[in-house]
């Protein structure tokens, strides 16, 4: 060993931008993360040059994965062109020189906030979301110390009251996004604010799914294959939200996820939120596998 | 607008091997491939100062302090790379750490050198796997599907790598192995 080969060549910061020390931790972290399907790991989480809380957490995980050859894209709510999705987008292939797509079908790395892309995953792309709290039972336990020691037991008691409350109280089920899933029959876990159409992707799925929140330090996954159970009560069936018979204004698609548009006469017009398959549908180019069919989730 | 940073020689090996490991981790039982044979590229992916390791081999031993990781016993050790065809190494194997229901990430990663498609089949099930899965290793000790499973009480446990030359085959502690 000489200085010479210690040394490398001068440059303003390395390859996908974190060092290669911070990028085994990562990888570490990530590793145990997929062990156990659903439990938050705790990691160190980086600087990166952007704010915590938009998205710091996805790019740690995306920046690890990220190489020359990848492909990635970045969604904001479904839209690839909202200012986060661009920033991110533009930051990540600046950092590695991986090539960028709108498309989910050519992506192999998918970081996505808050939203599913709605044509299916294969196996060989990996969906990373943006978490911005990772912990379900904030709500119902405040102290992290103490909500750590709830999932050691298992103990989700407080959150199936949670549920009991809502539907006593309104009849259904409020919760929205981040619907509380149990992952292999043992950790349950907030799917970030994914809409409860989304969950069900996440269930049996073809891809790996890594969760990372950047603010909070903590990383999850889903492996492929994995169970993910919404925690749903006997005689109270899971829903989804009611956008099977909406139909788009700008594409025409009908059966995915949408956007209401408030109008100025107090009605609402729907557009599809995976902005990238509106797209596709006013091109008329091929659509890929869908999740959902005529509004019904496929198994 | 700026070129992207240069990867130095490491990382698109780093990368790679990493690659390879969390596929094999998602998908427990399939084959991938590593850019470099070995269990040292396996090390030098996932281990620097910050880890506490232990390595039979005095070469890979010596290597691995080179990362700057400290060499420690196998009890103490979050990553260890064992020759498991012994019954001492099946002692070291024993020892080593599964976490706890409160940080179950504490449990170590087991690199260890095998022959693929040789010895007894296993079938393995489990998350990442659709149905089943059937796998078999040579070069290890008969105990070793029993070691594992006392030591991997789910959500605590250890992750297993597998390495032959430049294929690599991983379980995480989510995945039953069943002999027979």
């Amino acid at each position: 060993m000489s200085l010479a080969t210690l040394t490398r060549p001068w440059q303003a910061f390395s390859y996908g931008f974190l060092d290669a020390s911070a990028k085994r931790e990562m990888r570490r972290k990530m590793i145990k993360a997929v062990a156990v399907p659903g439990c938050q790991m705790p990691y160190a989480s980086r600087e990166v040059p952007i704010a915590r809380g938009w998205g710091t957490g996805g790019l740690q995980a995306t920046l690890t994965l990220v190489s020359p050859g990848a492909v990635v894209k970045v969604i904001d709510q479904g839209a690839d062109d909202s200012v986060n999705a661009a920033s991110n987008r533009r930051f990540l292939t600046r950092v590695s020189g991986a090539r960028a797509t709108l498309d989910t079908l050519e992506a192999t790395l998918i970081q996505s906030r808050h939203r599913v892309p709605e044509e299916r995953l294969r196996a060989d792309q990996v969906l990373i979301l943006q978490v911005p709290n990772p912990e379900p039972l904030r709500g119902v336990e405040p102290n992290m110390s103490r909500a750590r020691q709830m999932h050691a037991d298992a103990d989700y008691g407080r959150l199936w009251l949670t549920l009991y409350e809502q539907i006593v109280r309104s009849g259904r089920v409020m919760q929205g996004a981040s619907y509380p899933a149990m992952v292999n029959g043992r950790h349950v876990m907030t799917p970030s604010p994914i809409p409860r159409w989304d969950l069900p992707k996440l269930n049996m799925a073809e891809h790996l799914t890594i969760l990372s929140a950047g603010r909070e330090k903590r990383i999850f996954a889903v492996p492929p294959h994995t169970r993910v159970d919404p925690l749903v009560f006997d005689d109270v069936p899971y829903r989804v939200e009611d956008h099977a018979q909406l139909t788009c204004h700008r594409s025409g698609l009908t059966g995915f996820f949408m956007n209401e548009i408030p109008q100025d006469d107090g009605t609402a017009r729907h557009e599809v939120s995976d902005s990238h398959l509106g797209v596709k549908a006013i091109d008329a180019a091929e659509i890929g596998e869908t999740w959902y069919k005529g509004g019904e989730m496929q198994p | 607008m700026q070129t992207a940073p240069m990867p130095d020689a490491d990382e698109p090996r780093d990368n790679a091997t990493f690659a390879a490991v969390l596929n094999a981790l998602a998908r427990p039982g399939t084959v991938h491939e590593m850019p470099e044979p070995g269990l040292l590229p396996v090390a030098l992916a996932l281990v620097d100062r910050e880890c506490r390791v232990f390595a039979d081999e005095a070469a890979l031993s010596g290597a691995l302090a080179r990362s700057g990781a400290s060499v420690v016993p196998p009890d103490l050790a979050d990553h260890l790379f064992l020759s498991l065809g012994t019954e001492s190494a099946m002692a070291q194997l024993l020892r080593a750490p599964v976490g706890s229901q409160l940080y179950p990430d504490q449990g170590a990663t087991v690199v260890a050198p095998a022959r693929f498609g040789d010895g007894p089949a296993v079938r393995l099930a489990g998350p990442g796997i659709r149905d089943t899965a059937t796998l078999s290793l040579g070069e290890l000790h008969a105990d070793v599907w029993r070691v594992r499973a006392g030591l991997c009480r789910y959500p605590l446990g250890i992750e297993m790598i597998f390495v032959d030359g430049t294929r690599l085959v991983a379980l995480p502690r989510s995945t039953t192995v069943t002999e027979g």
